[in-house]
């Protein structure tokens, strides 16, 4: 006999169960997270590195470096003298709250103020999986196009910040930067735009005092 | 690519509703999710063929459910239902627009079984 059952549910439900029990521990240990995402080679690292310089005085910061393979990423914050643990996803494209879960493991978390976790080179599949983070920050770099806002909706969607990289190549490429800006303001009013080389280092300190601002309200948080 | 965490999951929620439910074979099963959620019908359908053989939803028909895109304008107030993003409002042009529906996650709404 042929039954309905209606059911209802968001199909990523488990991910975000398991995104909230990390969430649960990294407030019980103060830890501001963000996950970073991008395409490949939009400068997710270098944002990273510089993120680090300016902050590592104030801030404890440790960093996830997702990547399909290789160790690279994760060397590179290494060097700096920081808490790094890479995940290798081994195909995945994006990572998930079950990998971040497990990465934690080696990290000291009563030592950490600001955690970066840097997603998987994609502007598809990271947006739809939460990892426990406090903000998703999403870059994008002039040379890729204006067309982005269009063709990956989502990942404008639901992130908090958009840094526009790569500003120094503006006169290079064909990048239309009222379009981008528009477009990603139509899917997201509240999006928070920083114009940056992080090459160069201009523009960044409107990004760095956004991150300060938001660790700090973090920690005073319920404290009125 | 991620169709196939997307169909993981789906068969795991189907997993979780057999043993609820009791049932011994899924023949067809509606998903919903918005149009500028990033889903593609066609790679998920294809990722289900596949990974579902062997279980109880081997076989079953997949029907999508896509919600339309809505813009609210600032400008007039109105809604608009857009086909394609981006897009200005479709009542007096105003490209002071937000999307408020469209982008809903991918939703498994019912299933039938036997």
């Amino acid at each position: 006999m042929v039954s309905t059952i209606r059911v209802v549910q968001n199909i990523l439900d488990a991910n975000e169960r398991i995104a909230a029990n990390n969430r649960t521990l990294f407030d019980q240990k103060n830890i501001y997270v963000i996950n970073l995402m991008s395409s490949p080679g939009a400068g997710k690292t270098t944002l990273v590195e510089k993120t680090i310089e300016a902050l590592r005085g104030k801030y404890r910061i440790a960093v996830i470096e997702g990547d399909i393979q290789d160790t690279v990423d994760a060397d590179r914050v290494a060097k700096l003298g920081i808490p790094a643990v890479q995940i290798n996803t081994g195909g995945a494209c994006h990572i998930d709250g079950n990998m971040i879960q497990q990465a934690l493991s080696s990290l000291d978390l009563d030592r950490i103020d600001l955690l970066i976790c840097e997603n998987v080179g994609n502007l598809v599949c990271p947006a739809e999986f939460k990892v426990g983070e406090n903000a998703k920050v999403m870059i994008l770099s002039t040379p890729e196009g204006a067309d982005k806002p269009g063709k990956y909706p989502l990942m404008f969607r639901e992130s908090a910040v958009m840094i526009l990289n790569k500003m120094d190549l503006l006169p290079y490429v064909d990048f239309d930067m009222a379009k981008a800006k528009r477009d990603a303001l139509k899917l997201n009013p509240s999006l928070a735009v920083f114009e940056v080389s992080c090459r160069t280092g201009s523009g960044l300190e409107g990004w760095v005092r956004w991150l300060g601002n938001q660790i700090e309200s973090f920690k005073n948080r319920g404290r009125e | 690519m991620h169709e196939v965490s997307l169909v993981q999951s789906l068969l795991d929620l189907i997993e979780e509703q057999r043993k609820i439910h009791d049932f011994s074979r899924v023949t067809s099963i509606t998903l919903s999710f918005g149009r500028l959620s990033c889903v593609e019908p066609q790679t998920l359908g294809f990722a289900f063929e596949i990974q579902s053989q062997s279980t109880v939803a081997e076989g079953a028909a997949l029907h999508f459910d896509i919600q339309p895109v809505v813009l609210y304008c600032f400008g007039c107030t109105r809604d608009s239902r857009i086909e394609k993003f981006p897009a200005d409002c479709s009542w007096c042009g105003s490209p002071e627009v937000v999307v408020v529906e469209g982008t809903e996650e991918l939703r498994l709404v019912e299933m039938d079984v036997e």
